[in-house]
């Protein structure tokens, strides 16, 4: 049996395109170096927005056990 | 010790890092005593023997003395500071203090200490992070301050000294032990003195003979190691221009060719100024002295005059036993655990492990507890361990991040620390030490297993008495607390109770509360509740070691079998 998780895995973006298409804008014209920290600098910017440690480390896991 | 002549003599220019001596401080030296057993030709027997007479060792000594347990404590060593030992504790924690304080050393260590309570931590020219300990709630209880800094050999000096006053336990210079056995019946170490050879017998000995300990092999203990690539050089150093009495770290330092830069200060105005290096870098190299005084320079200018006390270069690592107890050996302080010093994790985790360790076995020895309370301290104390280490390797893996990854997100997080509140959370320059909580120890309630500090109240004739005062009186016995009126069948019922299990009782009222028929103090300003982790009418058994055993309301069954549990009676547990 699979435990409930706390993690959203439905739609929860106010408006996916725009995001999707930002993330893009963002990383525009950087090297591969820049990109890299500008994703860290995301995550951990996200990462605070969410908080809470349970979604946090199954965020982590999901992203990691991916396949 | 001669405060104002001991402390540090010429400059010492050490390599190695295995080996760096400590001939830049001038420590006292005791004097060598034949023991008794090699004039006799007998075995000595002994309830305790400490291997050991570093801070861990020490304390259990120095508390073993106040329960009145005839210990013996060999030391291989004819001084106090740790020779071969490449690094040395200066930071010692409200928990720690408070330790000293019921130890009886206290006193002398605030004298000569420095109190701090300010951090800051440095980025390039920026500081991303700053805190006041004094401002934090978990530290402004306690009569003591939330740090100490001072020189480990300092504190070390005044236990001896103590011990000697006391006078129920030996110490034993120049022992050094060679071999060791147990058996049903005790253990038996075989000793090497300079004026032979001798064996000596004992129920329980306790192991704090540091991170090159012997014991581990001798009793087949199995360590759960962990080892970086990180290297650091330590200068101790005293000035014409002083920074200010405050902990300054720097993860990136301009003047460090951006690599982490640790400040302190300590005794006798000496700083430890502490050096990340490059993983590679050769130790001989990094301690030469012009190569020092050169980095020195690069952080407090050409004009300022620094005299060099001291350097040891030095590589950590982490290491922790699987079990703190092997029979009849508990392991204590560097000999069950070694952390990075980030946080001052190592030597006040050592002294903690004695001081748990001590009125347990007290407890034992003197008949008020069963054999089985023993065991609670690897529960307590490897928990207390695995804490630290888990602790302690972040901050190691924050100061030296792997190439890649590791070392974007270091950059992503300091990046933002610089902007964003949010961020200087993930900064990790060490995380300050705590009175560890016992979480999963068969002897605590889960209501329990919490520090008690410090903290002050008023006696009957309104004159100001602190908790150790109250352990104190308790001699080694657990000390119940009952806040507010507990009715006249409570009242009795905790009479019976304290002629019944080796236990002190106290009832501890408010401002306007009248007291009942047991001892009493106040509590006007509710500092000793609110040390006691409770609320209203409570109640809240407190051990030997300023940790709530268990806290409940009411005088019931509860109480009877909370107190059988704290003592490792069997079948106390639910």
């Amino acid at each position: 049996m699979k435990l409930p998780t706390s993690m959203k895995t439905t739609l929860n973006f106010q408006d996916a395109d725009t995001f999707y298409e930002q993330l893009l804008d963002a990383h525009q014209g950087l090297s591969r170096d820049q990109s890299e920290l500008l994703n860290a600098r995301l995550i951990l910017l996200l990462a605070n927005q969410v908080g809470d440690a349970r979604v946090l480390e199954e965020c982590v896991a999901a992203a990691k056990d991916f396949h | 010790m001669d405060e104002l002549r001991t402390g540090y003599a010429e400059t010492a220019l050490t390599n190695g890092y295995e080996f760096t001596s400590g001939s830049g401080y001038q420590l006292p030296e005791y004097p060598f005593e034949a023991p008794a057993e090699l004039a006799t030709g007998t075995v000595g027997e002994h309830p305790v023997v400490i291997v050991g007479a570093g801070l861990a060792g020490l304390t259990a000594a120095c508390a073993l003395a106040h329960y009145g347990i005839p210990a013996v404590l060999l030391d291989e060593d004819n001084t106090v500071g740790v020779k071969g030992a490449s690094s040395r504790g200066i930071c010692y924690t409200q928990k720690s203090l408070e330790i000293f304080h019921r130890l009886g050393v206290y006193e002398r260590i605030a004298r000569k200490g420095i109190q701090w309570s300010v951090g800051r931590t440095f980025a390039g020219q920026d500081e991303v992070y700053s805190f006041d300990l004094r401002q934090q709630s978990g530290y402004n209880l306690s009569i003591q301050p939330p740090f100490i800094n001072i020189q480990q050999f300092y504190i070390e000096g005044y236990l001896v000294e103590r011990i000697r006053e006391l006078g129920v336990v030996q110490l034993r210079w120049n022992n050094r032990v060679t071999g060791f056995q147990q058996d049903d019946d005790g253990a038996t170490l075989s000793v090497t003195t300079p004026a032979g050879d001798y064996r000596i017998r004992a129920q329980h000995v306790i192991d704090a003979s540091g991170c090159h300990s012997p014991f581990r092999q001798w009793v087949g203990a199995s360590v759960t190691a962990k080892k970086g690539d990180d290297r650091w050089c330590i200068a101790d150093v005293r000035f014409t221009k002083h920074p200010p009495v405050e902990r300054h770290t720097w993860i990136e330092a301009p003047f460090n060719e951006n690599r982490a830069v640790w400040q302190h200060l300590m005794g006798d105005e000496v700083w430890r100024i502490d050096y990340q290096m490059a993983p590679n870098a050769d130790p001989e190299e990094v301690s030469r002295e012009d190569v020092v005084r050169q980095r020195l320079q690069r952080q407090f200018g050409a004009d300022c005059e620094v005299e060099i006390v001291w350097v040891g270069p030095y590589a950590y690592r982490s290491e922790c036993v699987d079990a703190m107890r092997h029979g009849r050996v508990f392991f204590v302080g560097d000999a069950a655990k070694v952390v990075s010093p980030f946080g001052a994790r190592g030597g006040n985790t050592g002294i903690a492990d004695a001081d748990n360790l001590a009125w347990k076995l007290a407890a034992v020895l003197q008949g008020r507890a069963p054999a089985a309370l023993l065991d609670s301290y690897h529960e307590e104390r490897h928990e207390a361990a695995r804490q630290n280490v888990l602790v302690t390797n972040r901050t190691a893996r924050f100061l030296r991040p792997a190439d890649g990854i590791e070392r974007v997100f270091r950059n992503a997080a300091v990046g933002l620390a610089r902007q964003f509140p949010f961020a200087r959370q993930l900064v990790n320059t060490g995380r300050m030490a705590i009175a560890n909580p016992y979480t999963s120890s068969s002897v605590c309630d889960r209501t329990g297993g919490l520090s008690v500090q410090n903290v002050a109240f008023e006696w009957p004739d309104g004159s100001r008495g602190v908790v150790n005062d109250l352990l104190q009186w308790a001699e080694g016995r657990l000390l119940l607390l009952v806040f507010g009126d507990p009715g006249r069948a409570g009242l009795s019922r905790l009479r019976e109770l304290s002629e019944a299990a080796p236990l002190r009782c106290l009832q501890v009222l408010g401002p306007n509360q009248r007291p009942g028929a047991v001892e009493h103090v106040r509590d006007p300003q509710g500092h000793l509740q609110g040390a006691c982790h409770v609320f209203g009418h409570a109640w809240a058994l407190v051990r030997p070691d300023s940790y709530v055993a268990a806290t409940g309301e009411s005088v019931d069954a509860s109480l009877v079998q909370a107190i059988a549990r704290a003592l490792g009676a069997a079948g106390a547990h639910e």
